[in-house]
């Protein structure tokens, strides 16, 4: 009957669109699951560059920040195969690592001659793409270079006589200045990122460890609510004084607008923005913006690492094939390349290299920044960790608890995510 | 009484089968796709780790996460279910009226709804933002002190905001099933009620809203269902802050799902938040077939 | 209420409807510097179509249209063509234990599961199928979404059809689908044509299913790449307004060419109860 015969009709247009795919074409092909934006924009000029040299076809795809996380562990658990590499946070890693989702480095370098990654490696980058930490096995290979450093805007600071911030103390003083000098022109001496999760955490652990707070001591019980810890964060609500309103719910691009903008003097962030501070379609200070390392206060100023890491997926159909890429693009010639495009490099020989220094000014801080830094907590637990401890980072910042009762509270909540975990 | 055909023996089998022909392929497509989900829900909802427990759902009472979770997504149901469909009466009743142009304002007014609410949502951040966005920006320019509104970074108006954007968004939705509910409604009544000198108001309180109720009633449920389900704009507005503010249950399952992998917790919270969404519906339901006995 | 007033209201209320969407459509033709500008420019800076350009001619958000599209359409057909049939069964015949109703209930319960726990498990069942990452996963999981509203819609309109149109076409020789077909589908046109368009918004601007079973852009719909816009640095508000700019013209347009019979059609059906 007609009905039947158009029912019949539609479902196989269904099956052929639906299923269509390309016919596997012979020349080797690979996917990438990147970061979208800055960080992975680099990864993605690398793969154009090795197909047009080696012919290997590679697919780029990128997700935001906020699903990249777990549209990786999702396929990867789901053993789907459907990348061959994937770009990690690095504080992610454990995660990965713990759940053995990775292939193993050591053995696909041997392979290619080399007993393991080579020392022009920065010993922090590459310590982060070992499990357990700094000791163990090579699950990745670093490629972003980003630790934070502490940007403020040199031409305020030379206006008002302040010199260089070098303790969390400085900053504060220099806030209050610039801001009340400069309440005209709507001026904020600070901006951070508060909003609850990654950004409150990020922004925060530098202060935190500065003021002498760890998260957790020897054995693994949270300690955030120490005596140390709680004048840390009493800090940061202080600061946010001289934040510009509504920084409780800020994340990068909101700091970012501020700094671009002008309407901020000083700031924590990655060095990734900084190819923008010079870009006139999009920045109103141009060359008034300096980088320098992160204060300290009790104990010297340590940033925070966070690279982004290339591994391969166990369930990869292409791991050899993906081991050439990864191999190729972490060479120095390769880095450099992406370094002229704006990507921190994650190798000494390069931050020392006379035309990317010409180029970025900041690099010698950028390197010892990232040869000071200090990873976060390493543990396959994070995410669920860094969520709670940002709620209640987020709360102290918008007034809803004292920082007292916010690292209390926090522990309380990290201690009951620790017992579940063991 | 319509003439009843003689059937012969295979014609009145292929009667009787037809119902169940024409309902099986589309209650096929729908046992696949919730059969293995509904299995696989509760089967991981019942392990703890490797083992079997019910330690998902005893962990759920001593959770204030969850418990806060559940009380902001009552609040912000309540409150967008109540604006929503006051203003989408009040545009219905607008509209039914003699009003020229009504064609055109008719056809513009669902712009909102026809939006992803993805993008919706990301133009309502950077309309909200307190220091660049267009909205503190125009109350600034007319002589409003901006300072203490900083909408979705404040506790207290985080919730308000995330609400308005849902209402923006939908409330076409509403006003579209409540204007046309309220063009089925024959004139007789009307008449009638005018005829015996009704004023404005007791014809809209005894002959408008009776029998506007199965409209009322099916868009309330409907809206309901999703409110309680809200999931896209809260995660690109606020991602459930600040601090919590806005965390809505279906943003902590997603959080323990995809980002904890704690798939067992996730489909416990599912399930309570399941039995809850079937409470109000079978009031919903049994409201709505009284209405039609009547 | 005077005419006056009520013209004031609806003008009120236009203008919140249209003003963040004119917002939107301004910040996709204005360069980064002025996004951020205070005071804000609701008419006044210099328009440029780079964020289009790069939308849709560097990067693949063409494709993710014709996705969209195709994902769209084809979910609405299905939905519509099963759901419809399904809808008649439950209206017209009255089945062994209140079979037709509880089949009803059943079929609007499944629209109430929050559909975040649904995500996993029916990615499992899609890899397992060999479906992840293609447009019929998509197709598939939205015609189930859609299912309901259909059945649950049509069946309104179907009860509003009085019987004794079928049965004198059935008395004339007809058959029962055929009589469905030549006699009632024409008086719930009208209800079908509203039920495609809400079939049609929904499945356009889905996201959650969308993130979670495509994998790379060989599949993926607009709504996901329109959030991969919201990087960690910056949101790119540029090309994402200019993506969703056009995201909403298909619907727009669709949704005119029906719009008297969103009114009529909805009038007919489920809300005369």
């Amino acid at each position: 009957m007609r009905l039947t015969r158009s029912l019949t009709a539609l479902l196989l247009l269904v099956i052929t669109v639906g299923c269509n795919r390309d016919p596997q074409p012979a020349r080797k092909e690979l996917t990438i699951a990147a970061i979208s934006g800055v960080e992975g924009e680099a990864l993605k000029q690398a793969a154009v560059d090795y197909e047009t040299q080696t012919g290997v076809h590679i697919t780029v795809t990128e997700f935001p920040y906020a699903n990249l996380f777990e549209k990786e562990l999702i396929d990867l658990n789901a053993r789907t195969g459907a990348y061959d590499l994937i770009m990690l946070d690095d504080p992610w890693f454990p995660t990965f690592a713990t759940k053995q989702l990775l292939t193993e480095l050591t053995p696909l370098l041997q392979k290619r001659g080399q007993n393991g990654p080579d020392t022009d490696f920065i010993d922090a980058s590459i310590a982060v793409c070992r499990h357990p930490y700094q000791s163990g096995s090579l699950y990745a290979l670093p490629y972003v270079g980003n630790s934070q450093l502490f940007f403020y805007r040199k031409d305020l600071f030379e206006k008002h006589s302040l010199k260089a911030p070098a303790t969390w103390d400085d900053v504060l003083t220099a806030a209050k200045t610039i801001q009340e000098k400069e309440s005209g022109s709507g001026m904020y001496g600070y901006v951070m990122r508060a909003a609850q999760g990654n950004a409150a955490v990020a922004d925060f652990m530098p202060i935190f460890w500065a003021f002498g707070g760890e998260m957790f001591d020897a054995s693994g019980k949270p300690t955030v609510n120490t005596p140390e810890g709680i004048a840390a964060l009493e800090f940061m609500v202080q600061m946010g004084k001289y934040s510009p309103p509504g920084y409780a719910s800020f994340n990068a691009d909101e700091v970012g607008a501020h700094l671009l903008q002008g309407t901020a003097a000083m700031s924590i962030n990655w060095p990734a923005w900084i190819g923008k501070f010079d870009d006139p379609s999009k920045s109103k200070v141009i060359g008034k913006i300096e980088f320098t390392t992160l204060p300290g206060a009790r104990k010297p100023g340590q940033a925070e690492i966070g690279n982004w890491l290339i591994a391969i997926p166990r369930t990869s159909r292409n791991a050899e094939t993906a081991m050439d890429f990864l191999v190729w693009a972490t060479t120095a010639e390769q880095m450099r390349r992406s370094a002229l495009r704006g990507n921190p490099p994650t190798r000494k020989s390069l931050f020392r290299d006379p035309e990317l220094v010409a180029k970025y000014p900041a690099y010698p801080a950028q390197m010892r920044s990232l040869e000071t830094s200090r990873p976060r907590p390493r543990t396959p637990q994070w995410n669920e960790i860094e969520n709670a401890f940002g709620i209640f980072l987020s709360k102290a910042n918008s007034g809803a608890l004292t920082p007292a009762e916010a690292m209390n509270q926090a522990n309380a909540e990290l201690e009951k995510i620790v017992q579940r975990g063991q | 009484m319509p003439n009843s055909r003689r059937l012969s023996n295979a014609a009145s089998r292929r009667h009787l089968l037809l119902p169940y022909v024409l309902v099986a392929p589309a209650v096929a497509v729908l046992l696949a796709l919730s059969i293995y989900p509904l299995i696989y829900s509760i089967t991981v909802s019942l392990q703890v780790g490797d083992a079997w427990s019910i330690g998902n759902f005893t962990r759920l009472a001593s959770d204030n996460f969850f418990l806060t979770a559940m009380a902001h997504t009552f609040v912000f149901a309540v409150a967008a279910l109540s604006c929503e469909f006051l203003l989408g009466l009040g545009l219905a009743l607008l509209l039914n009226s003699q009003i020229r142009g009504r064609g055109f304002f008719r056809a513009t007014l669902l712009v909102p709804m026809m939006l992803p609410p993805v993008v919706a949502a990301i133009v309502w951040r950077l309309l909200l933002n307190p220091n660049f966005g267009a909205i503190n920006g125009t109350l600034k320019e007319i002589g409003i002190n901006t300072e203490a509104l900083t909408w979705t970074a404040s506790p207290s108006l985080a919730m308000m905001s995330v609400i308005a954007v849902d209402v923006w968004q939908w409330t076409p939705f509403v006003f579209l099933v409540l204007l046309a509910g309220l063009q089925a409604i024959p004139q007789e009544p009307y008449e009638a009620a005018l005829i015996d000198g009704s004023s404005r108001w007791q014809t809209f309180w005894h002959v408008t809203l009776p029998l506007l109720k199965p409209a009322i009633l099916i868009v309330l449920l409907l809206r309901t269902m999703d409110l309680l389900r809200v999931f896209d704009q809260i995660f690109i507005l606020t991602e459930g802050g600040p601090g919590f503010a806005t965390e809505t249950i279906s943003l902590y399952i997603y959080r323990s799902a995809f980002r904890f992998f704690d798939f067992g917790y996730a489909a416990a919270m599912s399930f309570v938040l399941l039995a809850l969404t079937n409470v109000i519906s079978v009031v919903y339901i049994r409201l709505l077939r009284n209405e039609s006995r009547a | 209420m005077s005419r006056a007033l009520k013209y004031l209201l609806l003008f009120l209320s236009l203008v919140a409807a249209l003003a963040p969407v004119y917002w939107m459509v301004t910040i996709s033709l204005k360069s980064e510097v002025d996004h951020f500008a205070s005071p804000p420019p609701w008419f006044s800076f210099t328009p440029t179509l780079e964020h289009y350009y790069e939308a849709f001619v560097t990067r693949s958000f063409a494709q993710y249209l014709v996705t969209s599209a195709i994902v769209a359409v084809i979910s609405t057909l299905c939905a519509l063509i099963l759901g419809t049939l399904a809808a008649y069964a439950l209206a017209r015949f009255r089945l062994p234990y209140e079979l037709d109703r509880k089949l009803s209930l059943w079929i609007l319960s499944t629209r109430m599961f929050p559909a975040i726990v649904t995500a996993v498990p029916l990615f499992l069942m899609m890899r397992d199928l060999r479906l992840l990452d293609t447009k019929a996963s998509l197709i598939i999981v939205y015609t189930a979404f859609n299912l309901p509203f259909v059945v649950w819609m049509m069946r309104g309109f179907f009860d509003e059809v009085p019987r004794d149109l079928e049965e004198a076409a059935l008395v004339d020789g007809d058959s029962r689908l055929g009589a469905l077909v030549r006699v009632v589908l024409p008086l719930v046109a009208p209800g079908l044509a509203a039920t495609a368009v809400f079939c049609l918004i929904v499945s356009w601007n889905e996201f959650l299913f969308a993130l979670v079973l495509t994998q790379t852009d060989a599949s993926m719909t607009l709504p996901v790449g329109i959030a991969g816009r919201v990087t960690q640095y910056e949101i790119k508000w540029g090309v994402m307004s200019a993506a969703g700019a056009v995201a909403i013209v298909p619907i727009l347009v669709f949704a005119m060419a029906m719009q008297k019979y969103l009114v009529r059609g909805l009038s007919l059906g489920a809300v005369k109860g």
